[in-house]
């Protein structure tokens, strides 16, 4: 990154600034400071900001064109990160009460045979408790009448497997999931990720015990 | 840590409901995860992006953040995050971040606002700024000097910078980009009820039979909340119905039992229609109980303009506007009243043909009777609304007539419930603030609303709108607590607060956002500051604003993470910490407040905005700014210097001393042994491992004292006792959120209505009546008696515990399609990036899903301008052109005659093509819809 570079530089320079600065003395430096980065270097688009000439353009998608249970699979970005869809999705959306393609492929019953990502078993959890009014006019969580919403003691966590029925709350695959194009990024990104699973980067973990990990944010476990 | 893992699943209570459910937990299988993320440390947060406020938990390793997973403890979004949410993981490692303040500088160093970039000190970027708010004082006084706030500021940035600006510059130019998505709804509340923020709750979801989505694309922009949508479903598909009522079809349509497509402006003829048909046609749906206890009904007038440029300001004088931009500018002067619109104003006098002289008379409203409201209603029959809305050409009219007696009939249903959504569609209007008043209308008659599952229920389109810029009051014309500067006794009140003179504060708020924008156009607006937002992006009529930036006489500062196009039209560039580098807290939709702590530390020598804030404030005295200052209109603020000694400040006393740092604040103590801070940095208060030299060219060690508390719990100190509770500040570090009015640590789930809300009970109490809902509110609440036509008798009578039905009709907007321009342009977001994609066009994942704004288009449309999907065409208004590539076959199917282009995308700048007019209320700008011509380019 050429920006980033120059960032660099600049940051010496104005280290080598502070030092010549007396404790209560105003900068006087001003000489040491060079105007070095253009107002184009900057940010996305590096064309002309104020006139709309022929140059400026969008960056066109460039989706994959694979067919679906082609086996490209993408990687994960962490553990636990919803995976990016590796193939053409043309003609599969959109996604209706009576009609999820997705889920011809992508049923954990299907997907082997199918060269599919299965949906992890999160996908058939219902977390949410359910929720209902009671006769004397009381919100209840799980038929319990509550005060508040949420509490120190966390007591009103709910994990219920939904079976094989695809969770509700996941209905819309586009939620999370989207195709990706091939180009290269307008920036890098610096981000690291920690797989503690071996299969981290292709596989889902976030199950049994996983779903309560590090909830108590106030024991620090 | 005191517990073991094992010690803690086993004496804690969510062991217990984890057993209760039966979920195992074998003890090798936790040891194994113990060990694997052993060296990560899982923290709660709450998202970045918009106003749904779910929650996340977020692990860093080696001061890093790691991983994102959902929170099954989380209300909001019970283990599951959109994509952005799960994203915010990698938002502050794009690889440009900003690390360094960057002035404008000659090739000898000193600023030159034509000069490029240098890196230079915090030392320097204060001096710099320093000197020019000063220069923009002795030239304009206060109102010179101006701020672009935002609703993504945490809520003590938010109240650091409200009270650096209007205790400290007395400047009330301080205005959030909310202004431009929710001041609409706010209004709304405003009038109907007296008091900000929605009655409901999100748990009106699972509690409704109903879901309508009134200009909301919920499936995209607030994610979670259309998931629990789809998960009602589908729990039950024959009784819960959902329909989405739009302009354009988009993936809200794709699980709707109907989609109603609308021309645009015309949802204030579909709301009427419904109205009537309750008045006309169904009369025995009335609650009259309820609407005789609980309602009034009012009017206000309607040529009050479209928030546009007068013809006697500055830059219209000067002819900065092009004649055709005047075309529709002109219309804020008169406008000649169109076949649409001529039968909804006739009971206002009018008819086809005449001129409309328009004059802004700002809120003002007053009481009428119920018959002279049912004389209003009269025009919206089914032939009248159907006719000026049907929004698809093709769609057959009595099909679109059975759509609309539907929607009116699940209305009207007795023992149905139904909840009304909305997001900017209804906001972004120039007409808005009438349209959030006519969603109550019909939700009142029924008796329909703040009751579990039903209500009129106003989305937040940004993370904290609700929480910093409305409950904080970050506004022009807002203080804490829903009070008002215009108001001597809320002036009094916050002064004695604040402990600063009484006299200190400005009574005059007018400049709002776009005013703003107009005054830095006008040369009056001197310096002005960006924080957590990018109006240079998002401002409709954008040429004007960048242009005014670059080429007046004035300085612009912005602060960000990432060097946005504000960033790059700034004379001095200022780098923020970003969100998981600093101790914030959000307030969400639901009037859920959510903090959350520092996970990790900012970038290179980044600095959090609180501390931008409270360091500015090191550098202006007692003498600087409490002397006499001018404002405009003749009008001055007193010297309150002697008043100021009287409390034992001096001229040499810094604002620093009094707003940030006095005896108040320095009881907050640093405790790193103790919940929450142990094990947590705290850059602001304790300085950090990177010491950046600050502001005064010394390492900067921290204030010493817990200054993010402080300026919660003295913000929070506002609202106590009057209907905007909070809890305390370390509760909200131990629960996932609270819902205010929090009374005795319980929040509240249903506003206003008597057994869920004790304001509610006990205004009931106090006015020695057992109504089942008060609506408490105490804006707006005496009025005088009149008409339709106007006021016929100035006798102020009260409406205690009342709430208001509006008379407001249907009327065109400023500008529709015509020969020239044959096409509505409507703008907005996609679900993968976050308004002007400054950080979700940083993470990999989100910009290779969308790495372009695409303009969405009917087919048939490109065939007749002989353009190709996915091929380039130019989009054109009055206001200027963009190049876009066409795509007939995505997620937006508009019916032919529209297009929707997001503003997402700099390469993209559609609100060079938008028209900055706005609501006159409520001062949003409509981005919805303008004309434009599409071609081949």
């Amino acid at each position: 990154m050429k920006l980033l570079s120059k960032v660099t530089v600049g940051l010496f320079t104005a280290a080598l600034l502070f030092v010549g600065c007396g404790n209560d003395a105003k900068p006087t430096s001003q000489e040491t400071v060079k105007p070095t980065i253009s107002e184009e270097s900057l940010g996305l688009r590096k064309t002309n900001l104020y006139a709309e000439e022929a140059e400026t353009i969008g960056h066109q998608a460039n989706y994959s064109t694979a067919v679906a249970g082609s086996g490209n699979m993408i990687k994960r970005a962490f553990q636990d990160a919803p995976p990016m869809i590796p193939h053409d999705i043309e003609g599969m959306l959109i996604i209706t009460i009576n009609d999820n393609q997705c889920t011809t492929c992508h049923m954990p019953e299907v997907a082997e045979s199918m060269g599919a990502t299965p949906l992890p078993s999160s996908h058939f959890t219902d977390f949410r408790p359910a929720t209902s009014v009671n006769n004397e006019g009381r919100l209840t969580k799980n038929g319990k009448a509550i005060v508040n919403t949420t509490n120190v003691n966390m007591d009103d966590i709910s994990i219920k497997s939904t079976g094989s029925h695809l969770a509700g709350s996941r209905f819309n695959c586009t939620l999370c999931h989207a195709p990706q194009s091939g180009d290269d990024l307008a920036v890098q990104n610096n981000f690291e990720p920690d797989f503690t699973n071996k299969d981290g980067a292709s596989a889902s973990s976030w199950s049994g015990t996983k779903l309560m990990e590090g909830l108590d944010t106030i024991n620090g476990i | 840590m005191s517990l073991s893992r094992r010690e803690f699943l086993k004496s804690s209570a969510a062991a217990s409901a984890a057993a209760a459910i039966g979920m195992s937990v074998p003890a090798e299988l936790q040891a194994a995860a113990n060990q694997a993320e052993g060296d990560w440390r899982w923290d709660k947060a709450a998202c970045r992006f918009c106003g749904t406020g779910c929650g996340i938990m977020m692990a860093t390793k080696g001061g890093k953040i790691v991983a994102v997973k959902g929170d099954p403890a989380a209300p909001v979004n019970r283990g599951l995050n959109c994509i952005k949410g799960y994203f915010n993981a990698k938002i502050m490692y794009g690889a440009d971040r900003l690390t360094q303040p960057l002035l404008r500088v000659d090739a000898n160093g000193k600023f030159d606002k034509q000069g490029k970039f240098a890196p230079v000190s915090w030392e320097r970027a204060f001096d710099e700024m320093e000197f020019h708010i000063k220069k923009a004082l002795k030239a304009s006084g206060p109102e010179g000097v101006g701020v672009f706030a935002s609703g993504q500021y945490t809520v003590m940035e938010g109240y650091a910078a409200q009270k650096m600006m209007k205790a400290g510059f007395r400047s009330n130019a301080i205005d959030p980009n909310a202004r431009h998505c929710m001041a609409s709804a706010v209004v709304g509340f405003y009038q109907t009820f007296g008091i900000d923020e929605p009655s409901g709750c999100y748990d009106d979801i699972e509690l409704t039979d109903t879901i309508i989505s009134w200009g909301s694309n919920m499936a995209e922009m607030h994610p979670i909340l259309w998931s629990r949508v789809t998960d009602r479903k589908l729990s039950d598909p024959e009784r819960v119905k959902v329909i989405n009522i739009s302009t354009y079809r988009h993936r809200t349509s794709d699980l709707a039992d109907e989609e109603i497509i609308f021309t645009p402006n015309t949802d204030l003829a579909l709301w009427n229609y419904i109205a009537r048909e309750i008045v006309y046609n169904n009369p025995e749906a009335i609650d009259w109980d309820f609407v005789k206890k609980h309602i009034v009904f009012c009017a206000s007038p309607v040529n009050m303009g479209y928030g546009m440029r007068r013809s006697d300001e500055k830059s219209i004088k000067e002819g900065k506007y092009t004649a055709l931009e005047m075309q529709t500018i002109d219309k804020e002067m008169k406008k000649v009243v169109s076949a649409a619109e001529a039968p909804a104003l006739k009971p206002y006098g009018y008819k086809e043909g005449d001129v409309m002289v328009n004059e802004n008379a700002g809120l003002k409203h007053w009481h009428i009777s119920f018959e002279e409201y049912k004389k209003f209603l009269e025009p919206y029959t089914l032939d009248y609304v159907a006719k000026i809305s049907k929004g698809n050409p093709d769609e057959d009219i009595n099909e679109f007539k059975r759509k609309l007696q539907l929607l009116a009939d699940l209305y009207i249903e007795k023992d149905r419930k139904v909840v009304s959504f909305w997001t900017m569609g209804m906001n972004q209007h120039t007409r808005g603030t009438w349209v959030n008043t006519l969603s109550y209308n019909v939700h009142f008659l029924l008796n329909k609303q703040a009751k579990p599952g039903s209500g009129a229920f106003s989305l937040t389109g940004q993370p904290s709108a609700c929480g910093t810029a409305r409950e904080v009051g970050t506004f022009c014309h807002r203080l804490p607590a829903d009070m008002m500067v215009a108001n001597p006794k809320h002036r009094e009140i916050t002064e004695n607060r604040w402990k600063i003179p009484n006299g200190t504060l400005n009574p005059v708020g007018n400049q709002h956002i776009m005013k703003i924008h107009r005054d830095i156009e006008d040369g009056y607006i001197k310096f002005a500051w960006v924080n957590v937002c990018n109006p240079y992006q998002d401002t409709a009529s954008a040429s004007h604003w960048i242009k005014a930036a670059r080429e007046m006489d004035n300085f612009i500062v912005t602060s960000d993470g990432y060097p946005g196009i504000s960033a790059k039209v700034s004379d001095l560039i200022l780098p923020s910490a970003m969100i998981y580098e600093k101790w914030g807290a959000y307030g969400n939709a639901e009037r859920r407040t959510q903090h959350w702590r520092q996970q990790v530390l900012p970038v290179g020598n980044a600095m959090s905005d609180t501390w931008q804030w409270v360091e500015l404030s090191k550098r202006f005295t007692v003498g600087d700014v409490w002397g006499a200052q001018p404002l405009r209109g003749d009008k001055s603020l007193p010297d309150v210097r002697q008043a100021a000694y009287a409390m034992g400040y001096t001229d040499n006393t810094t604002m620093y001393e009094i707003l940030f740092a006095n005896k108040e604040a320095k009881s907050y103590k640093i405790d790193l042994k103790s919940f929450p801070q142990a094990g947590y940095d705290n850059t602001e208060c304790n300085g950090d491992t990177r010491d950046v030299v600050g502001s005064d060219g010394k390492v900067f060690k921290g204030y010493g004292f817990m200054i993010h508390e402080y300026l919660f719990e003295e913000y929070a100190s506002f609202g106590r006792g009057h209907a905007h509770d909070l809890a305390d500040f370390t509760t909200y570090h131990k629960v996932r959120g609270l819902k205010w009015p929090v009374v005795d640590g319980k929040e509240t789930q249903w506003r206003f209505n008597t057994q869920y809300d004790p304001y509610a009970a006990k205004a009931n109490k106090e006015a020695g009546t057992t109504n089942s809902h008060a609506f408490y509110g105490t804006l707006a609440k005496s009025l005088a008696q009149g008409d339709l036509m106007g006021i016929t008798d100035k006798t102020q009578l009260g409406l205690a515990n009342k709430a208001k039905i509006f008379a407001r009709p249907y009327m065109d907007p400023p500008e529709i399609p015509d020969e020239n321009y044959d096409t509505w342009l409507c703008t907005g977001r996609v679900l993968e990036h976050w308004h002007t994609g400054t950080m979700t066009m940083r993470v990999p994942e989100l910009y290779r899903a969308v790495p372009e704004a695409l303009c969405y288009m009917h087919p048939q449309d490109a065939k007749d301008k002989g353009l190709k999907q996915g091929g380039l065409a130019w989009v054109e208004s009055r206001r200027g052109r963009v190049k876009a590539r066409i795509e007939t076959r995505g997620r937006n199917r508009p019916s032919r005659g529209l297009v929707f282009v997001p503003f997402f995308d700099e390469k993209v700048f559609i609100n060079k093509v938008c028209a900055d007019y706005t609501c006159p209320q409520s001062g949003q700008t409509d981005f919805k819809k303008c004309a434009v011509k599409i071609y081949q380019a």
